[in-house]
């Protein structure tokens, strides 16, 4: 990194603000704080940050309003907090764009890490159209549409290929269910989730160690899939 | 059948004027004119007739028809007849006052009938009108008996419902007979499988008579449109079958009301017990989740090796904090709960107001850490109240005013020895009440709905306020200022002391 990366944190707790701050800080992040939604707009056009970690209950707008917005005028990634524990307001966001969530109440940990993945997706997007992709004993060739376990190589449907590319150009993030099943059946299909199901549960079988825990496909109950490289904590 | 003393007045009286006709005719004006005589008399005999009873009448077409044979028809002096079309007038006297004593006594039988009428339809009015002013559905039936029995002047009245096994009766007037069940059960049975409506009495058939000792009690069915609900009973002055079929109908209405208001305020009650479960929920779920998120990132900050001592203070302090607002959470929670449950007890004791004030203010002192308070306290002398339950009151208010009033500002709070007891006012310097909130604000979980977002709070402060005062049998109540900001007042009934014993030290 030329810069370090400066994340705006939007919350109207001033005590998560008091906390979190000084985390983000002494890992060598620059950060700006806004206690409304207003605000963040306004720091997003002011100070170009490179993510922002956006509290869903604010004060003056809706979270996913600010999402909406932010998405309007820029790729930023964003990371959602939700203490509201409904999964129906994370998917909302994530439809919106949102790039992950973390539940409150959150560990130091566990909000780095979810920031440090959406910081390298970033970087790593440009590349991530063309070429191969590797994670563990898995390479996908996105130019010629063949899939390697170790030296083997895997037959997938055309389908079954567009859900794994899919999700793994988008790795170590969250895709909720209808951004899925939009992006491969199209705009129709968004309220079949079982079609996903039935195709997660035959790529599981061919590329996953042991399907019964998968360690690539992962299920975000009642959100939906995240392709893990394993490499969210260094 | 006794002659009242109406009717003898009225014998009396036709009598008088029989002879009071006969005396001025013959001593003073001297008329022998069969014609005018006898219309004369039968003036009289037709007055008679037409207000008394008919052997009043006859008696006095006798009286009349006497004199007139024995002072006027010829031979004078004596009661022989001599032409016999004297005869004729005897029997036209006596028609006439048959007659006419006939149609008067169906008149008047018509004039009772319609008082009696209008009587049971005033009776039956002021019966519904007392079943429209039911409102406490547990001792409506009961009422409605004694309603009964007081309007209707019957000696024993009683409505009876069946249960699951056995009848819920309850009953009225000034007669007490225990009635028997299985009879009950038997007309009730009756009124279930037939439904005969009887087009000569104009009654629903079903009517049945039951006899206890010496009375006899008739029962009418209750019918909810047609379906019988239970069994009126009633004893004592004789009513008519309408009467009591409406009376039933009445009573059958009364039951079905009851029920739909016992039933409203059930549903009523689930829904505010959901309401208020879904309330609990969601605002718990935000209030415990930041702090907690807080204490878990401040709490590894500490631990971790790169912070400055500064900043690791700062940290810890923010654990104080939060833990202190858990923990005040956690007594509102446990405040809410034995206020509900009635646990909360009161302990009275001498107390100055300018520690009850002290108290409430250490209770939330973090919360008041940007506002100055200004207290001002009339007269301090000791006041025989619970300080405790006040004092939490209080600090409630004093919260509720330092959330909602900007930072900087002053809260003002004003102690005064009044003629019920101690009021303490709690001024703020903030935006007042919304119009909308002022009828709501003592609810539970109630947030005004302008504040709502802006201003982090449960809903739960105020009404445990008011839930602690009402055990202290105090008021609480708030307002906004003319020049901007709310007061919240509180009103605790206490005792004080006389001005020379609070010279003496406080125990």
């Amino acid at each position: 990194m030329t810069r370090d990366a400066r994340i705006l944190l939007v919350d109207d707790e001033v005590s998560i603000q008091r906390a979190v701050v000084p985390l983000l800080r002494s890992r060598g992040y620059e950060v700006d704080v806004a206690g409304t939604g207003e605000e963040a707009l306004k720091l997003v056009a002011d100070r170009t940050p490179d993510l922002m970690v956006l509290d869903l209950g604010l004060p003056d707008l809706e979270g996913t309003e600010v999402c909406r917005r932010v998405r309007a005028v820029s790729r930023l990634p964003i990371v959602v907090l939700s203490a509201r524990g409904a999964e129906a307001d994370k998917v909302n966001a994530l439809d919106l764009g949102a790039d992950d969530y973390v539940t409150k109440p959150f560990g130091p940990e566990e909000l780095l890490a979810r920031i440090r993945v959406a910081l390298r997706r970033v970087q790593s997007e440009q590349d991530a159209k063309t070429g191969l992709f590797r994670a563990g004993d898995l390479t996908i060739d996105y130019d010629r549409h063949r899939v390697l376990v170790g030296e083997t190589e895997i037959r997938l449907t055309p389908k079954e290929f567009d859900l794994l590319s899919l999700l793994a150009r988008n790795h170590d993030r969250v895709l909720t269910h209808r951004t899925i099943l939009k992006a491969i059946w199209g705009p129709n299909a968004v309220e079949q989730p079982e079609h996903l199901w039935t195709l997660v549960a035959q790529l599981r079988k061919k590329i996953e160690p042991d399907p019964a825990s998968p360690q690539f496909l992962l299920s975000e109950p009642w959100v939906g899939y995240r392709f893990s490289t394993g490499r969210s904590d260094p | 059948m006794s002659p009242g003393r109406s009717t003898v007045w009225r014998l009396a009286a036709g009598l008088a004027a029989v002879v009071l006709i006969t005396l001025t005719y013959t001593k003073w004006l001297h008329v022998s004119n069969p014609a005018i005589l006898s219309a004369t008399y039968l003036m009289v005999v037709l007055v008679v007739a037409a207000t008394s009873r008919l052997w009043v009448a006859v008696v006095t077409s006798f009286a009349a028809v006497l004199s007139f044979n024995f002072f006027f028809l010829p031979p004078v002096g004596t009661f022989t007849i001599a032409d016999p079309q004297n005869w004729v007038v005897l029997f036209a006297f006596l028609a006439v006052s048959l007659v006419a004593s006939n149609l008067s006594a169906v008149a008047r039988a018509r004039t009772q009938e319609a008082v009696g009428r209008r009587d049971e339809l005033a009776r039956l009015f002021d019966l519904s009108r007392d079943v429209l002013m039911m409102t406490q559905s547990r001792e409506a039936i009961a009422t409605l008996a004694r309603s009964i029995a007081r309007r209707f002047d019957i000696a024993f009245v009683a409505i009876a419902l069946p249960r699951e096994s056995g009848w819920d009766i309850s009953e009225a007037g000034l007669r007490t007979i225990v009635l028997d069940e299985g009879q009950l059960t038997a007309a009730f049975a009756a009124a279930q499988t037939s439904l005969e409506f009887d087009a000569y009495a104009r009654t629903y058939a079903g009517h049945r008579t039951m006899t206890i000792g010496a009375d006899t009690i008739r029962l009418v069915p209750l019918r909810a449109a047609t379906r019988p609900v239970g069994l009126l009973a009633a004893a004592g002055r004789p009513l008519e079958p309408g009467t009591l079929d409406a009376l039933a109908g009445v009573v059958a209405l009364a039951i079905e009301r009851a029920r739909f208001l016992e039933e409203r305020k059930s549903a009523e009650l689930t829904r505010q017990s959901e309401e208020l479960k879904t309330a609990l929920l969601a605002s718990l779920g935000h209030d415990l989740r930041t702090p907690l998120t807080a204490i878990r990132v401040a709490a590894s900050n500490v631990k971790a090796s790169w912070l400055s001592p500064e900043a690791r203070n700062e940290q810890s302090d923010l654990i104080v904090a939060e833990v202190e607002r858990l923990t005040r959470l956690f007594q509102n929670i446990l405040d809410m709960a034995r206020i509900d449950a009635g646990a909360v007890a009161t302990e009275s004791r001498w107390a100055h107001p300018s520690e009850i004030i002290a108290a409430a203010r250490d209770q939330v002192e973090h919360a008041l850490r940007n506002h100055r308070l200004m207290v001002h306290v009339d007269r301090d002398v000791p006041v025989r109240l619970d300080p405790r339950l006040t004092a939490a009151a209080l600090a409630h208010l004093l919260e509720n005013a330092a959330h909602y009033s900007p930072a900087g500002t002053a809260i003002d709070v004003a102690a005064e020895i009044v003629d019920e007891g101690l009021s303490i006012r709690v001024r703020d310097h903030g935006p007042g009440i919304a119009a909308a909130d002022l009828p709501h604000l003592f609810e539970r979980f109630y947030r005004g709905a302008e504040t709502k977002g802006r201003v982090s709070g449960t809903g739960m402060g105020l009404s445990i306020a008011r839930g602690l005062l009402a055990v202290e049998h105090g008021r609480i109540w708030a307002e906004n200022c003319p020049d901007g900001g709310a007061t919240f007042t509180i009103l605790v009934q206490a005792k004080t002391r006389e001005p020379e014993a609070a010279a003496s030290p406080v125990a």
